[in-house]
């Protein structure tokens, strides 16, 4: 975290002195200055609101569509490319992305913007970017009360998931057009950490950040579960439909064999933000369909193929301002009922 | 000797000229006439030359002979048949063509090169006989190339490619051969030798030849007919004793010639008097 | 070089010899490319196998598209340096497959790709004929101008369009001959219209041997010369469409593979067009196999387009100088 500290006031020092001391950036502590906060990632994005900081953010990347209330600000671009004259009218004080590049940074600096990089490889790179945007808006309280809340949820699956059974899955990309790979979850992301939480193994077996495979290596990894993330232009019926058509062919795979190739079309599974709780509950429901409702309880859901909506609505003691699960959340396939010699 | 080309009934039987053009008119698109009203008989088994100055039409006329040009006015005959009514393999089969220029085509060897005169008789894969070997193979004989039957064509001076076209289509084993200045660079021996040889051809194989000359006294010793050409018309047309004459020749090249008659041939010969 | 007569029994003998050197590394590509005897069980070998076999079916079938392609596209424009996608073929495939899986359908992009082929091939016969004829120099001219556009066109798309999906379009350009599914629909297509055209340049062989000597030349000899370049003109573009559609557009074989056999067999079409339909597929079989091998060995991804390019280079100027040296000796 020092070395965070140290980093963000070398990062200041050019700005000193070739920007002239008009621009004069703004110091670490939060001043008397209302807070004009600028997001350009999506988890950033979400964490804030979770913060309570929603009111606050005046500019979002166009990727950010979550809350609802976030797809309503002014998009100005992404961790690559922005556009300075739009970020300029929205007069943001601070800038928060996450990024291991320089040049963005650099240019919102040079508009006096204090930028803070950030990291989310990792949980816990993802939890410390909680505590230092709670730092860095003068609300650590807010920002602590998220981490207890997304530790609570996750200990929460872990408790429910342990004793059982720990298959291998494999988290994957639908296929690209055109191409015989798969982007796959690899060991050590933080995907690969919900995989963990919800009680699997990665199938895929080395450290990787998000390695891509051919057929014949899922072939040889063998997975007992396959759980595919189509969103966007993936998850319309017929792209679908080709997803699952493109994994039954792969018949010695005991997750096809079985019927276990799952699609889910959730676009917060992959990001390390508030929801990952509901992302771990999610991958655990699918991963272990033996997982039956808690009787009685406050309606906190553990479902099995079936979602039921209604119960889930009920509230969940400890998620309360996460949203509910959503219905008809997943698509399971069925593999070769006939089956092989 | 077994007959060439074609079927011999059906052509005998063609009465009238067996190369014929009737008004012969020619522009290049959204160009000058090149020929006008041009008419030309030529009978089997003759050796006719087309003669004249350059750009006067001649190679343009050859080319339309051949079919590779259509008159915008006018027809083409062969053997009574209207050129347009062949079908493009049969008039393939009995007119053979030998143009100015060749692109020497990169790697085939003057045997493959001679070979290809055989296309028209091949099958539609092209696939050769014993026949067609025999044929290539005379033809190269009979240019005197056959030294160089498997060198590449790229090899060849100017002349021994000449010859080598020659013998193509000679190979074609035609009724009808056209050339276009077939010895234009051919050393002396060799343009007696090709036009010996077209003369023999015409007069043992019944073969009849149309062939531009751009050397009057060349085409005066062996043709049976002379066609004088000059400004897309027929100048003069006959044979060399009627055709070289200093009134008709002066005229159509513009400068004074004198003829003189070889003793030892009975043949008409030039000799350019130039003013100055 | 001793000049053999073009027989039918030459004919047959030289097809069953390429037909047998495809076949044998197509089976090494199958078995060695998935590794058959290392799997545990029957079913992971089978699925293995079927996968090999359909990957090895693609690169076949598109190794011989892009080889006739090729070939006769450099006796259509007399040009040593014609491949099938110098008429701006690809270009317009590759467009509207990236537009099509981009924006409309992913599943459906091939048949766009095939459409787009076609859409270029009415553009550029549009623009490059005069009263109906078809010029080399023209048609060159044409192709250059179109491929530009089409670069610049897709450029634009990828600019246009979120950062993850640019990289994918840079994969699919660069040629990729498996699919993450069974693809066999498409790979019949491509080996049906592969096979028509093989067929068809067999028959037009001869005249892409006169055609070569000179127009008036093959004219007079009865060769339809405006009809064999109009034919030719749309038949590569198609067969080359298809390939793209297929796989993205795989560079280099369609350059290579001509130059080769001329190489070995001479310049005749005839003994070329067969030979052109069995190396091509030889050799992008070998380039899968050796990309398989790589990929096996560094878990990593290596298009088929770049390992051509790689080694066929070298190993084309190691040939150019062996052929200079020898045409230096006196026959």
């Amino acid at each position: 975290m020092r070395c965070r500290v140290v980093h963000l006031v070398a990062a200041f020092l050019p700005v000193f002195f070739l920007a002239g001391c008009d621009k004069g950036a703004p110091p670490a502590a939060p001043a008397a200055k209302p807070l004009r906060i600028l997001s350009l990632t999506p988890n950033i994005t979400e964490i804030l609101f979770a913060m309570g900081l929603g009111d606050k953010v005046v500019g979002r990347s166009t990727y950010c569509n979550y809350p609802a209330e976030a797809a309503a600000l002014p998009a100005v671009g992404d961790t690559m490319q922005v556009g300075l004259e739009k970020i300029i009218r929205l007069e943001p004080t601070i800038a928060f992305m996450v990024t291991r590049r320089d040049d963005v940074p650099k240019r919102l600096e040079g508009l006096g913007i204090r930028t803070v990089k950030l990291q989310s490889d990792r949980m816990d790179q993802a939890l410390e970017s909680i505590r230092t945007i709670g730092r860095e808006t003068g609300r650590p309280e807010a920002a602590q009360a998220l981490i207890d809340r997304i530790e609570t949820d996750l200990a929460a699956v872990r408790r429910r998931v342990a004793g059982l059974p720990c298959p291998k899955v494999l988290f994957a990309f639908p296929m690209t057009v055109g191409s015989s790979r798969i982007m796959v979850a690899g060991r050590g992301t933080f995907v690969d950490e919900l995989l963990t939480t919800a009680g699997a193994e990665n199938a895929y077996p080395e450290k990787a950040d998000w390695p891509t495979v051919g057929p014949q290596q899922v072939i040889a990894m063998a997975p007992d579960v396959v759980i595919i993330n189509a969103t966007g232009e993936d998850a319309p019926p017929d792209r679908v439909e080709a997803i699952r058509q493109a994994w039954q062919s792969l018949t010695s795979v005991p997750a096809v064999a079985r019927g276990r190739v799952h699609i889910l079309t959730e676009t917060f599974l992959t990001i390390p933000g508030p929801r990952v709780g509901l992302a771990a509950r999610l991958l655990a429901a699918t991963i272990h369909p033996e997982l039956r409702p808690e009787p009685g309880a406050s309606g906190a859901g553990w479902h099995g193929h079936a979602s039921e909506p209604a119960a889930e609505a009920a509230g969940d003691a400890q998620c309360e301002s996460l949203p509910p699960l959503p219905r008809r959340a997943r698509i399971a396939l069925s593999g070769c009922e006939g089956g092989r010699p | 000797m077994a007959q060439v080309g074609g079927n011999p009934v059906a052509a005998r039987a063609a009465a009238g000229p067996y190369v014929e053009g009737r008004d012969v008119e020619f522009a290049y698109p959204k160009g000058p006439r090149v020929l006008q009203g041009l008419s030309l008989r030529v009978e089997r088994g003759r050796l006719a030359c087309l003669l004249g100055p350059n750009g006067s039409g001649k190679t343009t006329l050859l080319r339309i002979l051949v079919g590779l040009l259509a008159p915008s006015k006018g027809e083409v005959r062969l053997a009574g048949i209207r050129l347009a009514d062949y079908p493009r393999g049969a008039l393939a089969r009995r007119v053979a063509y030998v143009p100015q220029e060749t692109l020497a085509a990169v790697g085939f060897t003057v045997l493959e090169t001679v070979l290809m005169g055989r296309s028209p008789h091949t099958g539609a894969l092209g696939f050769e006989s014993a026949r067609d070997w025999y044929a290539a193979r005379e033809a190269l004989r009979l240019t005197d190339a056959d030294a160089f039957a498997d060198r590449g064509l790229e090899e060849l001076s100017g002349g021994e490619r000449q010859r080598v076209i020659i013998a193509r289509a000679l190979a074609q084993e035609p009724d009808v051969m056209l050339l276009d200045e077939p010895t234009s660079f051919l050393d002396i021996r060799h343009q007696h030798a090709i036009y010996g040889l077209l003369r023999r051809l015409v007069k043992e194989r019944e073969i009849t030849v149309v062939c531009v000359s751009h050397d009057v006294n060349l085409a005066a010793a062996y043709a049976d007919d002379l066609v004088l050409v000059s400004h897309g018309r027929v100048a003069a047309a006959g044979k060399p004793d009627e055709v070289i004459r200093p009134e008709v020749l002066s005229p159509v090249y513009e400068t004074p010639v004198e003829v003189r008659r070889d003793d030892a041939t009975g043949r008409p010969y030039l000799l350019p008097r130039p003013p100055g | 070089m001793t000049p053999r007569p073009f027989t039918v029994g030459g004919y047959v003998l030289s097809i069953a010899t390429w037909l047998s050197l495809w076949f044998g590394v197509a089976v090494v590509a199958v078995v060695v490319g998935g590794r058959l005897w290392a799997w545990d069980t029957r079913l992971q070998m089978e699925n293995v196998l079927w996968l090999r076999l359909e990957w090895v079916a693609t690169a076949s079938v598109v190794g011989a598209a892009l080889a006739l392609a090729g070939l006769a596209f450099q006796a259509l424009l007399r040009n040593p340096l014609a491949e099938p996608y110098i008429l701006g073929v690809s270009g317009g495939a590759a467009l509207a497959f990236i537009l099509s899986s981009l924006f409309l359908s992913a599943t459906l992009a091939p048949v766009f790709g095939f459409v787009g082929a076609l859409a270029t091939v009415a553009i550029v016969y549009a623009i490059a004929q005069r009263r109906g004829r078809l010029e080399p120099y023209t048609l060159l001219l044409t192709g250059v101008i179109i491929n530009a556009f089409y670069a610049a066109a897709i450029m634009l798309v990828t600019v246009l369009v979120r950062p993850e999906q640019r990289g994918d379009i840079a994969v699919w350009m660069m040629g990729n001959i498996g699919a993450f599914g069974p693809q066999w629909g498409l790979v019949k297509v491509v080996g049906g219209l592969a096979a028509g055209a093989a067929i068809l340049f067999a028959l037009l062989a001869k005249g892409f041997n006169l055609v070569a000597v000179g127009e008036d030349t093959a004219g007079a000899l009865g060769v339809p010369v405006e009809r064999l370049r109009i034919i030719t003109f749309v038949v590569a573009s198609l067969v080359t469409g298809a390939s793209v559609a297929l796989v993205g557009p795989i560079g280099f074989v369609g350059l290579i593979c001509p130059h080769l056999l001329r190489m070995i067999l001479g310049p005749d079409h005839r003994r070329l067009v067969p030979a052109a339909f069995f190396f091509g597929a030889t050799f992008l079989v070998l380039a899968d196999l050796l990309a398989c091998l790589w990929e096996g060995a560094s878990d990593r991804a290596l298009p088929v387009g770049v390992l051509t390019a790689m080694c066929g280079v070298p190993f084309f100027i190691y040939l150019l100088r062996m052929r200079w040296r020898r045409s230096a000796e006196i026959r």
